[in-house]
């Protein structure tokens, strides 16, 4: 793998470590499983795509993009809470309904952001070639991110929050209003995805309206594959184990589709992505039986 | 003072499974009494427990707490008022959070959220004495998630949580009906413990007829829904299981109580 790849496995890693932590919002600490992340990534680009190509500074477009996902998560909560639809079912709706919305966001399926003033703009003037400066941002991002998102879950009400996702009877009884969490879990968990989807649209230079395609798959191998390379034992290490996670796959990928000897294209990606998924849930538990099979 | 006004609960009604569960129970319990309620499966004590806790709201009738009617009010909007432990210890703690963690919930029941640390030293420290009185040396382990400690252990911990927020009233729900009989004992002894310490006003909903004369200042018998005797103070002193029998027998016409629970247990 030249260093060119590697950076980009790492640029991409950074901010899909994003989506990890949205994922690990709602699967992990609401215990939802949602799919709304497929809506709400292509969202954020799309929002902040529009809104750069306007002329907005590309730090508000993407506070926008923030501002945008938490509606989409909200949405979906609200649907699951209040209308009692099935958590799966009711994310599956909003992440249709996002397709639409997203087509109206931008009014044609994608749009072009060369030469458009991006957060990455300020990286020009720096002395190191753009495949390093982009890490750099994004990584500042996600540290940043990683922090707040840190002392929130340690705080009175993420705690709440955390309590809601593993017991809500007990968490009501606690005089948790489990409700109310769920819908600012979710706001939270899709805000950050289509931060995502804003970056990753702003280094690639286009918002596409099919860009959020499988992105659920990836922040789900980030999660599931941190958790299985790393202790979780606390919030710490959990969050931490999203960017490890996530870091890694995109490693992973890259190694699998450069390695000539396998053969594998880039048309073989989601082939990959859900072999290292299967494998990635399936690991501990192997671990644990050889582990086992050595003691026994 | 804690109300139940006229409460019925009646469980898919207007379909062929209607079934009313509770007909028509006024019960008043004065501060600092503490209620224990016998009856058999299905004689509404545990459909009582949870009208009065928010986890059912009654097809007719009033709940006041104090002087505030609650009937409308959510399981959470309650918590300020009501304490309670489970008869599950799976349900009354959460397994994927350290004890530290599940006791600072505890710690905050019914208090608005502050964006600030949920645990500190202060409280840890609060945590910390309350685990030694255990005498389990949980008081070392406050990081240990709850998931790794037994039922016996749970319990003890959901017991002292229940009182780390004043409360108008503790519900206790068979609490100690999924223990083994030398683990129930300590955590009966403990709930005594606790609740004459905190001078707690407190419903104990009990499959034993034993522990319900055993511990508590008065004793509400259900039947089918409704209260069959309630006896407190000097009536209630000294009274056996043998008496309750015949109590109830007293009270239905000669029925006699089919349960063997209610006897063995």
């Amino acid at each position: 793998m030249s260093s060119i790849a590697a950076f980009g496995a790492l640029e991409s890693g950074l901010i899909f470590a994003l989506v990890a932590f949205g994922v690990f919002f709602s699967f992990r600490i609401l215990n939802f499983p949602d799919l709304t992340v497929d809506g709400s990534f292509p969202m954020g680009a799309a929002i902040s795509a529009v809104l750069i190509v306007s002329g907005m500074n590309p730090w508000l477009a993407t506070l926008a993009a923030f501002g945008g996902g938490m509606l989409a998560g909200i949405v979906t909560a609200l649907m699951n809470v209040k209308l009692k639809i099935l958590n799966l079912l009711a994310s599956i709706l909003t992440m249709i309904a996002l397709y639409s919305i997203n087509l109206r966001i931008m009014g044609k399926p994608n749009v072009a952001l060369l030469g458009e003033n991006t957060v990455l703009s300020p990286t020009d003037d720096w002395s190191i070639p753009y495949y390093t400066s982009t890490p750099i941002v994004f990584g500042v991002i996600v540290l940043v991110v990683f922090f707040i998102l840190l002392w929130f879950l340690n705080s009175q009400p993420g705690l709440a929050m955390r309590a809601t996702g593993a017991n809500a009877r007990m968490a009501a009884s606690q005089g948790i209003n489990t409700d109310r969490m769920i819908i600012i879990g979710m706001a939270v968990s899709n805000g950050l995805v289509a931060v995502a989807g804003s970056l990753f649209a702003q280094s690639a230079g286009s918002a596409d309206i099919t860009m959020g395609v499988g992105v659920i798959v990836i922040g789900l191998a980030s999660v599931i594959g941190g958790e299985a390379v790393m202790s979780t034992k606390t919030i710490m290490l959990a969050l931490l184990a999203c960017i490890v996670g996530s870091i890694l796959y995109r490693f992973a990928i890259a190694l699998a589709l450069n390695a000539d000897f396998i053969g594998l294209k880039a048309q073989d990606l989601n082939l990959v992505t859900a072999v290292l998924v299967a494998f990635a849930i399936v690991a501990p538990r192997l671990k644990s039986n050889i582990m086992a099979r050595i003691k026994a | 003072m804690i109300y139940l006004e006229n409460i019925h609960v009646t469980f898919n009604a207007g379909t062929p499974l209607e079934t009313r569960a509770v007909k028509g129970i006024d019960l008043t319990i004065n501060e600092g009494e503490f209620v224990t309620v016998i009856g058999s499966n299905g004689s509404g004590k545990s459909t009582t427990l949870n009208t009065l806790s928010g986890d059912i709201s009654a097809s007719k009738g009033k709940v006041l707490i104090g002087d505030q009617d609650v009937t409308k009010w959510s399981v959470s909007k309650r918590a300020g008022l009501i304490s309670r432990v489970f008869q599950d210890p799976l349900i009354g703690s959460c397994e994927n959070l350290s004890i530290e963690e599940n006791m600072a919930l505890a710690w905050h029941r019914g208090q608005k959220f502050r964006f600030v640390s949920a645990l500190n030293d202060k409280n840890r420290e609060v945590f910390k004495k309350q685990l030694a009185r255990l005498g389990l040396g949980l008081e070392n382990r406050l990081g240990d998630k709850m998931g790794l400690l037994s039922g016996g252990q749970r319990q003890a911990i959901s017991l002292l949580m229940s009182s780390l927020q004043p409360a108008k009233i503790l519900l206790l729900d068979e609490h100690t009906a999924a223990l083994d009989p030398k683990t129930a004992a300590f955590v009966l002894d403990l709930t005594n413990q606790i609740i004459q310490e905190n001078k707690l006003t407190t419903l104990m909903v009990t499959h034993s007829m034993q522990q319900a004369l055993e511990v508590g200042t008065r004793t509400i018998m259900l039947h089918e829904g409704k209260i069959v005797f309630d006896v407190s103070g000097d009536e209630r002193k000294g009274l056996t299981v043998r008496d309750l029998l015949d109590l109830f027998k007293q009270n239905q016409q000669g029925q006699e109580l089919s349960d063997d629970s209610l006897l063995l247990s």
